[in-house]
Order: C-alpha cells, then sequence, then structure tokens
C-alpha cells in the first residue's frame, strides 16, 4: 500500500511543522501499539524459556538469563498432548467434512439447481442466524444428551453441517460462478453430482479454504463447548485439556505452564503467518459484504 | 466469459425442453437430495434446540425421572433471584465498558495505519496476530500480565505507583477482562474498517485539499461518513455479541469475585450446569431472546425510517 501517492494527508500537508508534530505523534502510537501486541505474545515464549525462579521474580525481565530448552520436553510430557491433539484433528477434519459435503451440497443445489420452493428453504436456512446463540446452548446440550450423542464425536461432526454463516458464504460464491459452464457440462451428459464433484468443487477450493481456517481455529480454540460435551479425558480437546489442567493447575511451575502455552499457540499463529494475505483479504470481504 | 453469452443462455436454461415428459419431481430430483441432508441437520441440531428451548422453560428436566410440567414457575424462580438483577447489571456495565474502552479503538487504527507510508503491512499483522492466539492462551498469559507481581505492576512500580491487583479486585476485575479483550479482538474490527478507509476514492481528499480543508475536516466530513455505515453495522454486531458474554468471565473469574464479573449468559450456564437447573436456565435464555428480538425490531424500524 506504500505506492499510492496520497492518503488523507498529501505530502505538501506533510511539510507543515504542525502536520509533521501530529503525523509523528500519530506514527508514535501505532509504535506503541505494535510493542503491546506483540510483547505478550514474545513474553509468554521467553517465560517459557525461563527457570522458574525467573519467571516468578520481580519485575520480570524480558529476555531469559539462561535459556532453558528442556522446558519443551518437559511440557510435552507434562500432560498427554498427543491424545489431545488427536482428538481436536479428529473433530476439525469431520467438522470441514460435514461442511464440504452438506452445507456445499446444499448451497451448490440452492444456488445453481433451480429447485422450487428454494427461496422458502433458503429463508428457513437464514433465520437461524436471527436467533442469539446463547438462548439455546442450554436446549442445544440437553438436546445432544436425550439423543444419546454426549461424549461422542457425532455431537461436533452432525450440528457442523447447521452452520448458516458457512451456508451463506459457500452459497454468495456459487451465485459468482458463472452459470454456463453447469449448461456446458449438461449438454455433455454430467449429471448433477457430476457438476457438483467435478466442476463446482474445484472452482470452490478458495472459499473451502477460507472455512477450513475459520473451522481449524473454531476446533482449536474452543475450550468451553467441548468441556460440556466430552465428560471423559481420553476425548478431551486439546483447548479443553489445557483449560482443565494448565490453566486451572494450582500447583504447576509457572516456566512449564508458559512453555505449553507456547507450544499450543505456535500452530494458529503459523497458519496465520503463511496465510496472512489471504486470512485477511476474506476477514474484510466477510464483512463488507455480510 | 462475455455477458452476451450468458443473456442468450439464460432463457433457454428455463424453457427446459425435456421437463414437459418427464414429472417435476423428478426433475428435480438430486436438487432435493442435495438438499434434505442440510434440512434434516438443521431441524435436528437447531429447530428442535431453539423450539425445545421455549418448551423447557415450563418444565423441571430430569434425565432420570422424566420431565414435568410446572408453568411459569421457572420465569417465578428467575425473576425473583437477586443473582439474575446483578448479573443484567453487570452485564450492562460490560457492554457499557466494551464501548467506552473498546469500540473507538479500530476506528482510530484504522485511519491512522491508512496514513502510514512504510510498514503498513507489517503494522496490519501486528495488530491482528492477537486474533489469532487461542482463548486458553490468552487467559494464561493475561493472569500473568495482570499479576501483582507481573509487567503491568513492574511498570507502574516504576513510576511509583503501588501494585493493583487487576484480577482479584472487584472495582478493576471486569475493566481488566474488556481491556483484555480489547487487546486480543480490535485487529479483527481493524481490519474491516481499514478495506473501508483505503476504498475512499483519493480524489476527494484532493478536491477538499484544493478547497481549503485542514486534515482534521478532511477526516471529520470524508473519511468519517464513508465508514458510517459500517460503524453502524460494528456496533450492533457489537451489542449483540457483548451482551452474550461469558467465557472470559467465567474462566479467569468464575464470575467473581463477589459476583462482579458474573454475566446474564454466564448465570445461565451457572443455573444449568452447577445447580443442575436446566428449566431455570432455559427459561433465562428465552427471556434474552425476547428482550435480543424486541431490541432487533426496534433497531430494525429505525432503519425503515431512516431511507
Amino acid at each position: 500500500m506504500s505506492q499510492h501517492d496520497r492518503g488523507i494527508l498529501s505530502f505538501s500537508d506533510l511539510k507543515k511543522p504542525l502536520n509533521k508534530v501530529v503525523y509523528g505523534i500519530m506514527v508514535l502510537g501505532i509504535a506503541v501499539m505494535v510493542v503491546t501486541m506483540l510483547y505478550p505474545i514474545l513474553m509468554t515464549m521467553f517465560n517459557g524459556l525461563k527457570t522458574n525462579q525467573e519467571v516468578n521474580s520481580f519485575p520480570p525481565h524480558f529476555f531469559p538469563q539462561t535459556w532453558n530448552w528442556g522446558n519443551f520436553s518437559e511440557g510435552w510430557d507434562y500432560i498427554n498432548l498427543p491424545m489431545f491433539l488427536k482428538n481436536t484433528i479428529l473433530i476439525f477434519v469431520g467438522n470441514l467434512l460435514m461442511t464440504v459435503l452438506v452445507l456445499g451440497l446444499a448451497s451448490f443445489s440452492i444456488s445453481k439447481l433451480n429447485v422450487p420452493f428454494r427461496r422458502g428453504i433458503y429463508f428457513f436456512i437464514l433465520m437461524t442466524l436471527f436467533i442469539p446463540a446463547s438462548s439455546y446452548i442450554i436446549p442445544n446440550f440437553v438436546n445432544l444428551k436425550e439423543l444419546g450423542l454426549l461424549n461422542t464425536y457425532w455431537a461436533f461432526w452432525l450440528p457442523a453441517g447447521a452452520s448458516a454463516y458457512y451456508f451463506l458464504l459457500m452459497k454468495n460464491f456459487f451465485d459468482g460462478i458463472h452459470p454456463e459452464i453447469f449448461e456446458a457440462a449438461r449438454i455433455d451428459g454430467a449429471s448433477e453430482l457430476t457438476s457438483y464433484v467435478r466442476i463446482a468443487v474445484p472452482l470452490s477450493v478458495p472459499i473451502f479454504a477460507t472455512l477450513a481456517i475459520f473451522i481449524f481455529s473454531t476446533a482449536w480454540n474452543d475450550w468451553f463447548w467441548p468441556s460440556l460435551v466430552m465428560h471423559s479425558e481420553e476425548k478431551y480437546t486439546l483447548a479443553t485439556a489445557i483449560y482443565k489442567y494448565v490453566i486451572n493447575a494450582r500447583s504447576m511451575d509457572n516456566n512449564i505452564k508458559f512453555t505449553i502455552l507456547f507450544m499450543v499457540m505456535i500452530p494458529p499463529i503459523f497458519v496465520f503467518l503463511v496465510f496472512q494475505r489471504f486470512i485477511m483479504r476474506s476477514v474484510s470481504l466477510s464483512a463488507v459484504k455480510g | 466469459m462475455g455477458e452476451p453469452a450468458t443473456a442468450m443462455l439464460k432463457p433457454e436454461a428455463k424453457s427446459e425442453p425435456a421437463g414437459r415428459r418427464t414429472s417435476r419431481w423428478k426433475k428435480h430430483l438430486w436438487g432435493y437430495l442435495f438438499i434434505l441432508p442440510a434440512i434434516v441437520i438443521f431441524i435436528l441440531f437447531l429447530w428442535v434446540p431453539i423450539i425445545k428451548g421455549a418448551v423447557y422453560s415450563f418444565f423441571t428436566i430430569d434425565f432420570v425421572k422424566g420431565n414435568t410440567f410446572v408453568g411459569f414457575d421457572n420465569y417465578a424462580r428467575v425473576l425473583h433471584d437477586p443473582d439474575v438483577w446483578t448479573a443484567v447489571k453487570n452485564t450492562l456495565y460490560y457492554m457499557f465498558l466494551t464501548v467506552i474502552i473498546g469500540f473507538w479503538v479500530p476506528i482510530v487504527a484504522s485511519i491512522a495505519i491508512s496514513e502510514l507510508r512504510f510498514f503498513q503491512g507489517f503494522a496490519r499483522i501486528a495488530a491482528y496476530l492477537p486474533f489469532v492466539v487461542p482463548g486458553v492462551v490468552l487467559y494464561g498469559m493475561w493472569r500473568w500480565m495482570y499479576d501483582p507481581v507481573g509487567p503491568i505492576n513492574g511498570l507502574l512500580s516504576s513510576f511509583g505507583v503501588e501494585p493493583v491487583s487487576f484480577i482479584s479486585d472487584g472495582r478493576w476485575s471486569m475493566i481488566s477482562i474488556v481491556f483484555m479483550e480489547t487487546w486480543q479482538q480490535f485487529g479483527s474490527a481493524m481490519l474491516i474498517y481499514l478495506a473501508g478507509v483505503l476504498s475512499i476514492p483519493r480524489d476527494w481528499y484532493e478536491a477538499a485539499e484544493i478547497d481549503g480543508a485542514g486534515v482534521w475536516n478532511r477526516i471529520r466530513y470524508i473519511t468519517i461518513p464513508s465508514i458510517r455505515n459500517l460503524i453502524v453495522l460494528m456496533f450492533i454486531l457489537q451489542i449483540i455479541g457483548t451482551s452474550q458474554a461469558y467465557q472470559s468471565q467465567l474462566a479467569l473469574l468464575d464470575g467473581g469475585p463477589n459476583n462482579t464479573t458474573l454475566t446474564y449468559a454466564l448465570l445461565i450456564v451457572k443455573y444449568a450446569f452447577n445447580q443442575l437447573d436446566y428449566g431455570s436456565a432455559t427459561a433465562l435464555g428465552m427471556l434474552m431472546f425476547i428482550v435480543l428480538s424486541l431490541l432487533g425490531l426496534l433497531q430494525f424500524k429505525m432503519n425503515k425510517e431512516d431511507y
């Protein structure tokens, strides 16, 4: 963005001394903001490399005096991270598959197949967006219990197909694909299923990638709902396990706590840094459109 | 992909030459088959809970002995519970704080960052980075930041200020939570505003400058009005979101100290999972649904008069 020739300020503005001072203060403010944003994250990382005494000393140092890389293996063994990781990945993959299969097919059908009553069905799905989620969180739990789904992965996989927001995102995307592509496929003898699998899905990689990132961050971050639905330890997701055994731990070395927190933070930050252009574009697009 | 080609194909697509012979049902068989799973799942996992929410609020829920109808008893019970009124007050206080502390930050930040000539991309990434930090990490991180011997008090003590227990002191706890959440979430709102600010045509500023408008007037009369709709939308979304908040309050303080961070949604959760009174919890949920729908209707009406 540095290539645009002017913003609110022009170059002649910046030659006036008062504007120069204000602009300088603004840049300083942004610098303070950047430091405030990065400091707690870096502090978590460095605290995880300190000795326990150093973490508890006051006032805190930023850089560790000794770099204790052994904290990582200690943190890795503190709780059964691989098992919780596996549960989280299972939920992520299942949710993604359900979204692509159930919501993808439905939004494709609504968008491109001209079924009768599609406006009614569309409305039926979209209505759920206007009902505040926390007003039915308890009946939702009771409902899962009555269906006998508690403590199973199905309690995550099946409801993953009931997201009106993801449905809307996909329908908007399919609406943007030219219908003539599907007309041509039909003339060539493709069935509806073939049109979806062979044409719509390959064209929709960007929207599926956006959804994959959303679903990943939900699966990775959500700690409260899984702690209600899964009540045996070997089914906990990573976030739930961290909440129960690390955040609420009473007697635990602070440095190891930070090592574990840092390890949990790495994958989402890594995903973000790799796909940052793509993610930031979809954040601003999803809101401007919605 | 020329537009004329589409325009020519469109009427043909609707005239359905083969459709006359096969029945309408058979023709759309695949279309319906594609939608069917979604409809079943939406009914089973969204509409049933929503409707059950209304039904259960009139029942005592007992998983062993079965549910019994109790009329308006649940509503009477929650309306006589002083905690409910504390929770309503706390939720309003929390919503007020998020507006005072948090709402303006992304607007100012987006305008400032849009004016950066260098490192604009870096500032954007840095602002958004906390948003990808998982909630549980956030709680552990900030519990330590706010600690009486943590970095914030370290900074304060270098100015000679007495240590403050930001979390366990009831006067500070809600403010601390709002500050923490602002730190985490303003980046995503900032990106949305930034997209709006950057889409304002540069010529408008050029023209205003030639007409003698100063920098402040350009922001006041061009930038802010251009993103006004976005600001209103974000405000409504924030009100809807913050009125239902409970996770940070639950994770950091469990509603304490002395119920100062007990929000309405947290009380719903506590009714259900601490007292196992699912009936009263759904009654609270219904009351919240009614209030939010009325607000939504009001907003809709006001919007209609606007245009």
